[in-house]
């Protein structure tokens, strides 16, 4: 290879793993903490529908 | 204490939520955008001088490309992010110390938790590109130092909240504590223009941003402001209902 684009491509081909880790980590990272958020709200919305029926037949 | 009737307090369900699933999408849209536009649009940064100019297709280049820059484009925007939760977990502080209402503390403790979310992103992709660049995974520059300060003065918080019981003290104690990692949002911002560091520039003194890179920066950080904004409802109302869930525990045992 010319011994230019191999200076050229010294440094855009070696830091390829490193830019895609930082973006693929940002996204991940995002979409975990959705679901996870999303997963306990449905949860807890469960909950509440739980209780407040226990506390409407403690009622009657 | 602060007569509760007269301090609007902020409560899940109303109309910011219904912008909750709008923002998160378009969040996730212009973000992507961003990324496309970085790689696809934005020339990359010159680097060393080559030798002798090279044609590359039809394009002269002079020289060397520096394509880890690419990592600037989600890198500062969640910065940028990360010290605007920050300023609504100091803001929710500041409330509680004034009203004693633990609605506030929940609103603070919501926001911290996105705060350390993208301190966590911007951490990580600001070591992803160091280590390529200086081949370390840490160095002692003072942005980085005070930024690592700010995020372990955010993980202390959680830390504090764990070890305190009484509610209104952990509260008391976590809006202090939020607003003193506020105190170092201005230092780590403008301790670059004190000391000056090769790691992190100032970009409006290096002679500022092109056009399209400005304009890319802008769309990732709108759209990293807007998965932020959407976040913080999807969990404050999760944080609410989990409020509730004790409430009625409660109701339940008194009966």
């Amino acid at each position: 290879m010319n011994t230019i684009l191999a200076d050229i491509y010294s440094t855009v081909i070696p830091s390829a793993p490193f830019i895609i880790a930082a973006y693929a980590l940002v996204w991940a990272a995002l979409l975990v903490y959705v679901i996870i958020t999303v997963s306990s709200l449905k949860k807890t919305e469960a909950q509440v529908a739980l209780l407040e029926e226990a506390i409407a037949r403690k009622a009657e | 204490m602060a007569d509760s009737k007269k301090v609007k307090l902020p409560e899940a369900g109303q109309w910011p939520d219904r912008m909750l699933v709008p923002a998160l999408a378009l969040g996730a849209l212009l973000t992507t955008t961003g990324f496309l536009l970085a790689f696809f649009w934005v020339a990359p940064v010159n680097g060393a001088k080559l030798s002798e100019p090279v044609m590359v297709g039809d394009v002269t280049v002079t020289h060397v490309q520096l394509l880890s820059q690419k990592i600037f484009y989600f890198h500062m925007p969640v910065a940028i992010v990360s010290f605007v939760a920050l300023a609504f977990a100091a803001y929710y502080g500041l409330r509680f110390l004034t009203t004693r209402q633990q609605r506030f503390d929940t609103c603070g403790r919501v926001a911290m938790e996105i705060t350390l979310l993208f301190v966590v992103f911007t951490m990580a992709t600001g070591d992803l590109w160091t280590r390529f660049e200086w081949g370390v995974w840490w160095t002692w520059d003072p942005r980085l130092t005070t930024y690592l300060i700010l995020m372990l003065i955010v993980i202390a918080y959680f830390v504090l909240r764990n070890a305190v019981d009484d509610p209104q003290r952990r509260a008391t104690y976590a809006s202090v504590l939020s607003i003193l990692a506020f105190v170092d949002v201005p230092i780590c911002f403008m301790i670059t223009r004190v000391i000056p560091s090769s790691v992190h520039p100032v970009v409006a003194r290096e002679g500022g941003m092109s056009p399209e890179m400005a304009i890319t920066v802008t769309v990732v950080m709108v759209g990293m402001m807007l998965v932020a904004f959407g976040l913080y409802r999807l969990r404050f109302r999760q944080a609410r209902l989990a409020e509730r869930v004790e409430a009625l525990k409660e109701q339940i045992e008194e009966r």
